[in-house]
């Protein structure tokens, strides 16, 4: 074996090593080459890991998010609401055109197809007194109805007698506060020979009458016109006068009561 | 028989009118200081012997001076609860004043006067102190311990000539 013989020999054996570590390498940047390249081979190595962050954040959200986004809320609190207002306005507006739609169907319904005498005797009231039919339907059908009626101590706010066509909150109590509700009003006020005669709240009214020693209050719910309210008037001065201030009998003006609340 | 009569809690503002009234009617007390706005009220039923009375107590907010108070408030009460604060010289300065406008302008009803937070002075020390400028109080109360409330409310208004 010749010099450069020995040495190429040499050359292998030491070379030999390096080569194959060079190539293993070679094989392991090819197949991680592939795996990013290829779709599957990629999403079975990452989505594990994505999945796995994507858990834990769902699980932080309320603790992390939470209070950021209630924070941003309560300080855009007006941009929320003015962009807000007009899409609730709407859902507003067209459920009460609904409901109108809804109201008008059910009077021509009956403008339509009712042929009892009282539809005739409405009719000839609309001829006669010019207001239409429609109107007096609508009247019929939003008429005021007398709810409770109470006769009330001026000054003291106790409550004399009362008559409910249902079970009410402590009667007591509105007894005392409508009396407090009054005295501020007519003392803020300073007028004498005056007093507080209405209070409206919603659907409801509470029409007040004052007298020398007590005081009507009548809570009336549906729509209360000039015509109910003198009614009402007229009524209230019958039981007045049968209300003897010196010997008040608590027993009859209940009874009085209970007969005009269920009329 | 059942007979209904407003009770009226008059005095400085802070005395501790809402929290006798609370006490008596709900049995609490708490130590949050809350100002009495216009008027509140609440009611409580009680029976003394064969008697039940409807207490419709009002709550009405504190005033320096009982005649600042609105007049349409205090009528037709059958029982006025004067309330000082013992710790508070000018809630009780002008007691025998206040009480004489009172009595003059509501000769029906009948008044108790109540030292409400006694359980924070020497009860002995401030009577003779009251001794001194002729005035003296019914009930020596404390709403936050509970002390003397209930008879403080069961004797007000419980007379016969005030039965209205």
């Amino acid at each position: 074996m010749t010099d450069s013989e020995k040495l190429i020999k040499l050359k292998q054996l030491l070379l030999n090593e390096d080569r194959e570590f060079a190539q293993n390498i070679l094989q392991k940047l090819e197949d991680l080459e592939e795996t990013v390249r290829v779709y599957e081979k990629l999403s079975e190595k990452v989505n594990p890991i994505i999945d796995k962050k994507f858990d834990a954040f769902i699980e932080e959200i309320p603790s992390k998010l939470g209070p950021t986004i209630a924070n941003a809320l309560t300080k855009s609190q007006d941009s929320v609401v003015e962009a807000l207002f007009p899409m609730i306005g709407k859902m507003v507006k067209k459920y009460i055109q609904q409901e109108i739609k809804t109201l008008s169907d059910n009077i021509n319904n009956q403008v339509q197809y009712t042929f009892s005498i009282k539809t005739w005797q409405r009719k000839i009231k609309a001829i006669f007194t010019g207001v239409s039919e429609k109107e007096i339907i609508l009247s019929e059908m939003n008429r005021a109805v007398i709810e409770q009626i109470f006769v009330i101590e001026n000054g003291s706010g106790i409550i004399i007698s009362s008559a409910s066509k249902k079970e009410s909150i402590d009667q007591d109590m509105i007894a005392g506060m409508l009396t407090a509700i009054k005295s501020f009003v007519e003392d803020a006020f300073m007028k004498d020979q005056q007093g507080l005669e209405l209070i409206q709240y919603e659907l409801f009214e509470i029409y007040i009458k004052n007298f020398t020693t007590y005081y009507f209050a009548v809570v009336i719910s549906g729509g209360c016109d000039v015509i109910f309210k003198n009614k009402l008037e007229d009524k209230l001065f019958d039981i007045a006068a049968k209300i003897k201030t010196d010997a008040i009998d608590k027993e009859q003006i209940t009874t009085k009561l209970n007969e005009f609340i269920n009329e | 028989m059942n007979s209904s009569k407003k009770i009226v809690l008059v005095g400085n503002f802070g005395v501790g009118k809402s929290s006798l009234m609370r006490r008596f009617v709900q049995n609490t007390f708490s130590e949050n200081y809350t100002v009495t706005i216009g008027v509140h009220i609440l009611k409580k039923e009680i029976r003394i012997d064969e008697f039940n009375f409807t207490l419709i107590i009002w709550d009405i907010e504190g005033k320096d001076d009982i005649q600042k108070v609105r007049p349409s408030y205090l009528l037709g009460t059958s029982g006025f609860v004067f309330v000082i604060d013992p710790t508070r010289p000018q809630t009780f300065e002008r007691l025998n004043e206040e009480l004489d406008f009172i009595k003059l302008n509501y000769p029906t009803a009948q008044i108790v006067t109540v030292c409400n937070k006694s359980d924070l002075i020497n009860i002995d020390e401030f009577k003779e102190r009251l001794l001194k400028s002729n005035t003296s109080i019914d009930f020596f109360a404390s709403a936050k311990q509970g002390d003397e409330v209930e008879n403080i409310f069961y004797t007000v208004g419980m007379t016969k000539e005030n039965n209205v």
